[in-house]
């Protein structure tokens, strides 16, 4: 035979797709910690998730943000204009960094994610480096604030540059497109 | 290789709606066409198109080599200096590349004769590899074409196989970019990404105008994440052009198609290849144009031409046909004019696909012209072993 046996669509393909199971089983995990939902979904496809996602790492921000008794001590860890006072409910105020992104992780089987997933506020340091609270909230976390929450570095995706420029690519376009 | 006219699946709009073809119609004109099919016999694909095209595909990579530290050749294909150490560390490197595509010239009678190589931005890939496989399926279930009918495409299978060979050695992130208005490259990088999604490859996708530059010279994604790896349906000819084509060399970043790949997708590799093997029965003559007069019997391509625009012929029998586009300055080259056969009124090109460095189909488009432009539409082929008169019956 001179064509495939199969052909098939994972992403493209709108009717459900069917995939033997015996046969492909591999599994990986996909992380990634995305500054909005747009970047999320252009990375992931996954527009659901996204959402559920940010909206649980927002909810999740100002209790699990590290904490500082004031703007000053925040601001030295997390950059100028990056913290918010923030109050625990019990009229205990403090300054926590502003959520810049948030972490999101996914277990993929055959490359498409399975159900459910991990998400978590991310948070930019002032050296660019992202963080997110450590798992639990304790131990082996390397920043630690008074309030003591702990935070953990991400290393998903720690290759990251602050871009200077877009659109350097694309003026010759048309809207025919380019392939040939 | 004939040309048989078959009533359409009923049903076809639907089904493109269902699995993501959304340009088989392209500016109100049909793009896709099963209102017929061309019939291959099985010594047609394998001893004309086949072979040949693992034969040439073999040819051009050969040429490698050389060229990457012949400054007369580089120039000679318009390569800009400053990307010349860029693309010969690529080559030595083998970079990988994933496909390309070879358009021939070809009837059934005689050997295919090579019109050029697409090796950087091919596209008509999808519905190669996807829509025109299902065409046969349908057709076959439904009892429209000759038991037995089989397809020159494994496109999809060798895709998968090509991402899971290389995907260990890929950086990562990996994105997938097209130019963001362009609905039909927009399709094929979603079919590409949908097949190394099933190799297991995480990967995204990104408008090629989204693409940022860092201080030090990284590409990053809209996310200021350095970009590890991009496949770019875009002219790595128009990168090296524009105002991040200077960062490239040092980024970092690696490319599919691979930089070496702008030595073949070139219509000066024509001549290389023609002075290399002259009289293959495959090639057709060529060399580098020397902005002359055109005489009778040859063809005016420039290095760079996409959808057979700025293209000039001039007949054997003094007819002289011309195209409109935007390649209308720079090098060109030319080549002796081997017109398509006329199929009713059609005149059709096989695209036989490259992917690894594996000839795994077809797909054939054809215009109403002897020149193949972006009106041509994608008509799909079976092979068929039956005798004539059963298939006319």
């Amino acid at each position: 035979m001179k064509r495939s046996k199969t052909a098939v669509l994972l992403l493209m393909g709108t009717a459900p797709l069917l995939l033997s199971a015996c046969d492909r089983s591999e599994s990986a995990a996909r992380e990634g910690v995305y500054t909005s939902v747009e970047t999320c979904v252009a990375q992931t496809n996954d527009r659901n998730t996204c959402q559920q996602a940010f909206d649980k790492a927002q909810k999740d921000a100002a209790a699990t943000a590290p904490r500082f008794a004031n703007r000053e001590a925040c601001e030295a860890s997390y950059g100028k204009e990056q913290c918010a006072e923030r109050n625990d409910g019990a009229s205990h105020s403090f300054f926590g960094p502003l959520m810049t992104g948030f972490f999101l992780s996914q277990m993929l089987r055959n490359g498409s994610p399975m159900s459910g997933f991990n998400s978590a506020p991310a948070f930019r340091d002032s050296n660019g480096g992202w963080q997110q609270p450590a798992p639990g909230g304790a131990g082996g976390g390397v920043y630690r604030s008074s309030a003591g929450n702990a935070m953990v570095p991400i290393n998903t995706t720690a290759d990251r540059a602050v871009t200077t420029s877009r659109s350097g690519f694309g003026r010759s376009g048309s809207s025919r497109g380019f392939g040939s | 290789m004939r040309r048989i006219a078959l009533a359409e699946r009923p049903d076809w709009r639907s089904k493109a709606a269902e699995c993501g073809f959304g340009f088989h119609t392209i500016d109100d004109a049909p793009y896709w066409d099963e209102s017929a099919y061309y019939a291959f016999s099985l010594s047609e694909i394998e001893h004309d198109i086949e072979a040949p095209s693992e034969e040439l595909h073999a040819m051009a990579l050969d040429l490698l080599d050389g060229i990457v530290g012949n400054e007369q050749q580089l120039r000679q294909l318009a390569i800009p200096e400053p990307y010349w150490d860029w693309i010969a560390r690529s080559w030595r490197e083998r970079q990988p590349h994933l496909y390309g595509r070879l358009d021939f010239a070809y009837d059934g009678n005689g050997p295919a004769k090579l019109y050029e190589l697409n090796y950087d931005t091919p596209t008509s890939l999808y519905e190669a590899a996807f829509f025109q496989w299902q065409w046969l399926e349908d057709q076959l279930a439904r009892g429209q074409l000759p038991a037995g009918s089989d397809q020159f495409n494994s496109i999809y299978e060798s895709l998968v196989e090509a991402f899971g060979t290389i995907a260990r050695g890929i950086a990562r992130p990996f994105h997938f970019a097209a130019m963001r208005d362009s609905v039909e490259d927009q399709g094929t990088v979603a079919y590409l990404r949908d097949c190394a999604l099933q190799a297991g490859i995480d990967c995204g996708t990104l408008a090629i105008e989204d693409i940022g530059v860092s201080a030090d010279g990284r590409f990053t994604d809209l996310d200021d994440q350095v970009i590890g790896a991009l496949f770019k349906l875009y002219p790595l000819e128009d990168m090296f052009r524009e105002t991040f084509g200077a960062y490239l060399p040092r980024s970092g970043l690696q490319l599919i198609e691979p930089p070496w790949k702008a030595l073949l997708s070139n219509k000066g590799i024509l001549p290389l290849l023609w002075d290399a093997h002259r009289g293959h029965p495959n090639l057709l003559a060529a060399e580098f144009d020397d902005g002359g007069e055109l005489p009778r019997g040859w063809v005016r391509k420039p290095l760079h031409s996409r959808e057979g625009a700025n293209i000039a012929m001039h007949l054997a029998d003094g007819r002289e046909l011309r195209t409109d586009g935007p390649y209308r300055d720079g090098p060109c080259i030319r080549q002796a004019c081997h017109s398509l056969t006329g199929f009713d009124g059609h005149y059709p090109l096989i695209g036989s696909w490259i992917v690894g460095d594996r000839a795994c189909g077809i797909g054939i488009r054809e215009d109403n012209s002897l020149i193949t432009q972006d009106s041509a539409r994608f008509v799909p082929h079976a092979i068929v072993e039956e005798t004539r008169g059963v298939l006319i019956a």
